[in-house]
């Protein structure tokens, strides 16, 4: 499952991996941890999400800057390098920044008592800041991809678990639908949760293939444009863009990993709990030997059933709740975490926090949405059938506010129903 | 590293920077956005999105309804500007003059 054999460069050494991995998994498999610096106090950056919607794994490959390693696949001989660091990622002097301003650096007082000193701090800020340099090659006028168009009767954006089954209802029912997914490959949640796993993500993407869903996979929706011929999404794979007509809309786009608020939160090591099962569940790959979960009591089950799986794989495993956390330790990469009653050595901290629902592209619908934190932030309002607030537009899963893989897919299947009576 | 809470990753956006915001006047999600820099880094909010405006609730005591989002706006996720460039609706400058 993990492909052939191929080898990659990263930051300069030789690195065995997998054509089927992302070049974050084979990174963290093989020891590779700081890929760059923030951009403002230029601490150490490295994977979060692994779902590619955080920025904590933007890297240089062959020549293009700002690619998210968890999205990008390895292929034989590709080059990777860190970002927004001198001289290196790991090892990287702007960092003194973090301590001289250790009490935080407000940007809208920085020097402005004198304008000589206001405009060489400018100079310097805008050295130091920005995302990585630009690319090594310009890209030729004749390479320009080409644009195709797709007229459906329904489009699902999200191949996770909701949106998988309501694709699959409305083609058996007899209409033409397409489902756009942003990930390598779709199954969303379902890769990264234990209940579920690999195998369902598979066989619910099969399913759905069987009923006649076009599955556009490795494509990301980037906007609606309302006032473009009655409606359009545009859909952005890493070779072409899509551009989207359809009668009816499905969201179900889930939640995106959060972080929870403790002291040093952000230092490498520290990962979304849904990451470490992703790891796991999906590549076979143990994040950490010893690792301590955090989790707030909504996602209690979510947490104890990573917690078994990862003991399962040989893992001494500890659950903290998150008013038991007081704070992170270690150079670099996370080596343990402090509370009360001391500190808890550890080499990952798993972060189990509500997945904040993805409704953005909806929002540029006109869906109305509430913030809701119980369920992890801006959910789509829906009525019981599953409709938004706009005409012909409609919404399942954890989008809706979080449900988990099982009871997301059920959702799916439901609202897809609807759709497909309607 | 020196102990921060933070929020926006992206952005290295710390709680106690959401805490000034609000002390100085700035509660609406919009203006903490403008005076603070969070969710305007590569993710566009996706990781911060949720826990700022809890966090906000906390710190003014407003009700989560009061909060409105953000406005999104494309793209919604960092798109290499080639794909765009023979879509049907891209302004050609060559046409000009």
């Amino acid at each position: 499952m993990r492909g052939e054999a191929v080898e990659i460069r990263i930051a300069d050494g030789n690195v065995r991996a997998f054509s089927d991995e992302s070049i974050a998994a084979a990174a963290l498999a093989t020891g590779t941890r700081v890929m760059s610096r923030s951009l403002k106090y230029h601490r150490p950056r490295t994977f979060f999400c692994l779902e590619g919607h955080c920025s904590g794994c933007l890297v240089r490959i062959g020549g293009v800057p700002n690619l998210r390693a968890c999205q990008s696949p390895c292929t034989q001989g590709a080059e990777v390098e860190g970002q927004n660091a001198f001289p290196s990622a790991e090892v990287d002097l702007l960092g003194a920044v973090d301590f001289v301003f250790s009490r935080g650096l407000d940007h809208h007082t920085l020097m402005t008592g004198s304008s000589v000193l206001n405009r060489l701090a400018n100079k310097v800020v805008r050295q130091l800041s920005g995302l990585g340099k630009l690319p090594s090659t310009a890209v030729r006028l004749d390479d320009l991809p080409e644009v195709q168009r797709y007229d459906v009767d329904v489009c699902v954006i999200g191949g996770g678990p909701a949106g998988l089954e309501a694709a699959g209802q409305v083609a058996r029912a007899g209409r033409s639908t397409v489902l756009v997914d942003d990930q390598l490959r779709p199954g969303g949640s379902m890769r990264a949760d234990p209940r579920t796993g690999r195998g369902a993500a598979e066989a619910t993407w099969r399913s759905a293939l069987a009923a006649g869903v076009a599955v556009l996979a490795r494509s990301t929706a980037i906007g609606f444009f309302p006032e473009d011929d009655g409606g359009v999404l545009a859909v952005a794979s890493p070779d072409r863009l899509y551009r989207i007509y359809a009668k009816s809309w499905i969201w179900a786009t889930g939640g995106y990993a959060a972080n929870l608020p403790f002291s040093d939160n952000d230092r490498p090591g520290v990962i979304a709990a849904r990451a470490v099962g992703r790891l796991l569940v999906d590549h076979g790959i143990l994040a950490g030997d010893r690792v301590c979960i955090v989790s707030v009591p909504a996602v209690a089950d979510d947490a104890a059933a990573l917690a078994s799986a990862l003991h399962l794989a040989g893992a001494d495993v500890t659950r903290v709740a998150l008013e038991q956390v007081s704070g992170t330790r270690g150079r670099g990469w996370t080596n343990a975490l402090d509370t009360p009653d001391g500190k808890i050595d550890c080499d990952i901290v798993a972060v189990a926090a509500i997945p904040a629902p993805a409704s953005e592209g909806a929002r540029q619908q006109g869906c109305r949405v509430v913030l809701d934190p119980p369920v992890g932030g801006f959910r789509i309002v829906v009525d019981d059938q599953g409709r938004t607030t706009v005409p012909g537009v409609w919404a399942c899963g954890d989008v809706c506010g979080y449900l988990g893989p099982a009871a997301a897919a059920a959702d799916g299947a439901r609202v897809g129903a609807n759709v497909a009576a309607s | 590293m020196a102990g921060k809470i933070v929020l926006c990753r992206c952005e290295d956006v710390t709680l106690d920077d959401l805490a000034h915001s609000v002390s100085r006047g700035y509660r609406d999600i919009e203006e903490v956005k403008r005076y603070t820099g969070f969710g305007t880094g590569p993710c566009q909010g996706k990781e911060c999105l949720a826990l700022v405006a809890t966090e906000l609730c906390k710190l003014t005591g407003q009700p989560p309804g009061a909060i409105p989002p953000f406005t999104s706006r494309p793209p919604l996720a960092p798109t290499p500007l080639r794909l765009l460039a023979r879509d049907p609706g891209a302004h050609r400058f060559e046409d000009e003059d």
